[in-house]
């Protein structure tokens, strides 16, 4: 083989490994908000739910050791701020996109504040313990494919699994069903008998676990350090990939990957030196995404029908 | 029987009512923050006083707060004609990004030796504001447009838009505007671009002043002329505007570009007044917070200023708390957050009356909808978390 192609193949490697781990924890997030926004709350409180999920997960490991005792705590505490977040859209009837931005803004305060309770005013970075890549025997090995998928930390399975199921119970549960006509036309699925209201807390209390696991995820798995820095805009780039994937987890995944790989290859190139304005590539999913909304490209993306709109009984 | 908190029909929707429970709101939030200061051994009182002594007792103080309160009012006024509109636009932050990048731009073309060379200020300044002005408008107005005559959202659209501005931001300043040396940023503007320090003593500039005009022709324009009726209109309701024969797509459009020129001219004036130089991450989330800061002001032109004017001050305010007595600063993110959602939450107290009579356990004699004139004051219940 001759040594540009060597590098060629190198660079592909790290690329494509790369956007597979940068993919993990916003797929992880954005499984939870198809949930929520398929039962017609869009929960923008993901972002701020992200940040309280690192923090959690970053303090138990940091005092526990315990990387999976880290990693359901961070779920946890996403569980709890979306039951106060589903509290707000579906029993107060507060403006979906007040709410999620103000709680954000609350979030960045609680967590900056804990983060200085917990380590005092001259916290060093301090590392934890994490997650480490899983090394599967043969398959780890493989050329190319190896350390592309099988590479990775045990955190990627797990969101993998979760894609499958979320599919299912999306598409193929009652409850899934009940979901999607409180998204699509709630009166309907109320005069069906379905509690509204009970399917869109369940809907937004998904999203607000899963927000908080892909918190924990970036901590636990990738960075080992918290900064709020590390996580901000992750939550909104889980809400572009919801909508580039058409609010279907199996494509959300696959649009994941391609967010991934806009942001690997910006860094790559980066690296390399090359004279392209890398800078400019992680922009690209976000106008696809913009043109998908507005049915410029491919066939229109089109939220269920009463995304945003409170539904009340009377 | 009556009870003590009945449910009304209708929302109580008298000044009186929004007062009264927006101050209850108001209340609560210092409320709970009280516990915080307490956690920090501190007395609330003392902590409440610091924290709006040094913005607004002391001069330096004072020119800080308005440094930080001129992009944040016109955000807010941004936030106001558009939402106001029925648009809800949420691309503040790309806005501010543009504004700032296109006012920096104009201003190193200004440098001695640069392409257009030095310019007077006065005429720096129009061109400035005119450009990025057009520019921010017209990056809201690619929004309010697809919003209009595609019916894409505008709040996903808006979203997304940011992030794009932050790229463009970023492939700037470590690309075609980049000073020689290692941290991506532009050279200093030249100085004669800056906005003038209009208090002696302090870094208050002319932001502010800009800020005050806009916030005075947001309001005629509102309150005053015929197209802001009609923005309003369609604001409340789209189809009545258009039975009227009001062109909605239009005048969606336009307050689009008029949120996106205001949302730009916050960026040129912290470029050009506090910050002098362009930079990665120059936003800080202002983007956002100038929306809070126009929910607080419910939507009124007019409040926008003091209410930015507060918000910008208690930053300030908590930054010197954290200087002196070790309370992090971050607390303040917390109170005014839970300021506004205690402010929704207290919407749900509308929907309830008191009963004095109840309490002598009197039959009542007020019918159910006969007496709007008691308007809801009720207490607590709307404390949540």
């Amino acid at each position: 083989m001759s040594g540009a192609k060597i590098a060629t193949s190198a660079f592909l490697v790290t690329w494509l490994a790369a956007s597979v781990r940068l993919a993990g924890p916003v797929l992880l997030a954005a499984l939870g908000e198809v949930f929520s926004e398929r039962g017609g709350v869009l929960n923008l409180g993901i972002e701020g739910t992200i940040l309280l999920g690192s923090l959690a997960g970053f303090l138990v490991s940091l005092f526990t050791g315990m990387t999976w005792a880290a990693f359901l705590v961070a779920m946890t505490v996403g569980i709890i701020a979306s039951v106060f977040l589903a509290w707000m859209y579906v029993t107060v009837k507060a403006s979906q996109v007040v709410t999620g931005l103000v709680f954000n803004v609350l979030a960045l305060g609680i967590a900056r504040t804990v983060y200085r309770r917990a380590l005092g005013d001259t916290a060093l970075p301090q590392s934890i313990a994490m997650f480490h890549p899983l090394h599967i025997p043969h398959l780890s090995d493989l050329p190319f494919i190896g350390p592309v998928c099988f590479g990775q930390t045990i955190l990627l399975y797990v969101t993998l699994a979760l894609v499958v199921i979320a599919n299912f119970v999306l598409f193929r549960t009652h409850f899934g069903l009940a979901l999607r006509a409180c998204g699509e036309n709630p009166a309907a699925a109320h005069s069906a008998g379905i509690s509204v209201d009970r399917i869109r807390y369940v809907g937004v209390m998904i999203s607000g676990a899963t927000a908080g696991m892909a918190g924990g995820y970036v901590v636990l798995a990738q960075v080992g350090l918290f900064r709020e820095a590390i996580t901000s805009g992750q939550g909104f780039i889980a809400l572009a990939i919801v909508i580039f994937g058409r609010w279907n987890p199996l494509k959300a995944a696959g649009a994941a990957l391609v967010f991934g790989a806009c942001d690997a290859l910006q860094l790559s190139l980066q690296l390399f030196g090359t004279r392209i304005p890398a800078q400019l590539l992680p922009a690209l999913p976000y106008v696809v995404t913009i043109l998908a909304i507005s049915g410029l490209f491919g066939s229109k993306a089109v939220p269920p029908a009463a995304l945003m709109s409170p539904y009340s009984k009377n | 029987m009556a009870k003590l908190f009945e449910r009304r029909l209708r929302r109580a929707d008298s000044p009186l009512a929004i007062a009264g429970t927006t101050a209850l709101a108001l209340l609560a939030a210092m409320l709970l923050t009280s516990f915080l200061f307490i956690s920090y051994g501190a007395n609330p009182l003392q902590a409440y006083f610091a924290l709006f002594h040094e913005p607004f007792a002391t001069l330096r103080g004072f020119g800080y707060a308005l440094v930080r309160a001129s992009p944040l009012a016109l955000i807010a006024l941004g936030t106001i004609v558009s939402w106001r509109s029925g648009l809800a636009y949420l691309g503040f932050e790309g806005c501010f990004v543009i504004g700032a990048a296109v006012s920096s731009w104009l201003a190193l073309l200004t440098a001695a030796g640069a392409r257009l060379g030095p310019l007077p200020p006065a005429l720096f300044l129009t061109l400035a504001i005119f450009f990025s002005f057009a520019a921010g408008g017209t990056w809201a107005g690619v929004v309010g447009m697809v919003r209009a005559l595609l019916g894409g959202s505008e709040v996903l659209i808006s979203l997304m838009a940011n992030y794009v501005a932050i790229f463009i931001l970023q492939f700037l300043v470590s690309g075609p505007l980049r000073a020689p040396g290692s941290l991506p940023e532009t050279l200093e503007l030249p100085r004669a671009t800056w906005l003038p320090f209009i208090l002696p003593g302090t870094r208050a500039h002319a932001g502010i002043l800009i800020a005050l005009l806009a916030a005075a022709l947001v309001w005629v324009l509102l309150k005053k002329m015929p197209l802001g009726y009609e923005l309003i209109v369609v604001g409340f309701n789209p189809l009545a505007a258009r039975y009227a024969g009001i062109n909605v797509a239009g005048r969606l459009i336009l307050a689009a570009f008029f949120a996106g020129g205001l949302g730009a001219l916050a960026g040129t004036v912290e470029v050009l007044g506090s910050q002098h130089r362009l930079m990665e991450g120059i936003s800080g989330g202002v983007g956002f917070v100038g929306i809070i800061v126009a929910l607080l002001a419910r939507l009124d032109p007019l409040a926008a200023i003091p209410t930015a004017v507060l918000y910008g001050g208690m930053t300030v305010g908590a930054d010197a708390m954290q200087r002196r007595a070790g309370i992090p600063s971050s607390i303040t993110f917390i109170l005014e957050s839970l300021a506004v959602l205690l402010v929704l939450i207290s919407d749900v107290l509308r929907y309830y009356r008191i009963n004095p009579s109840a309490l002598w356990n009197r039959p009542s004699a007020t019918i159910a909808e006969g007496a709007p004139e008691t308007a809801s004051e009720g207490k607590d219940g709307g404390t949540g978390e």
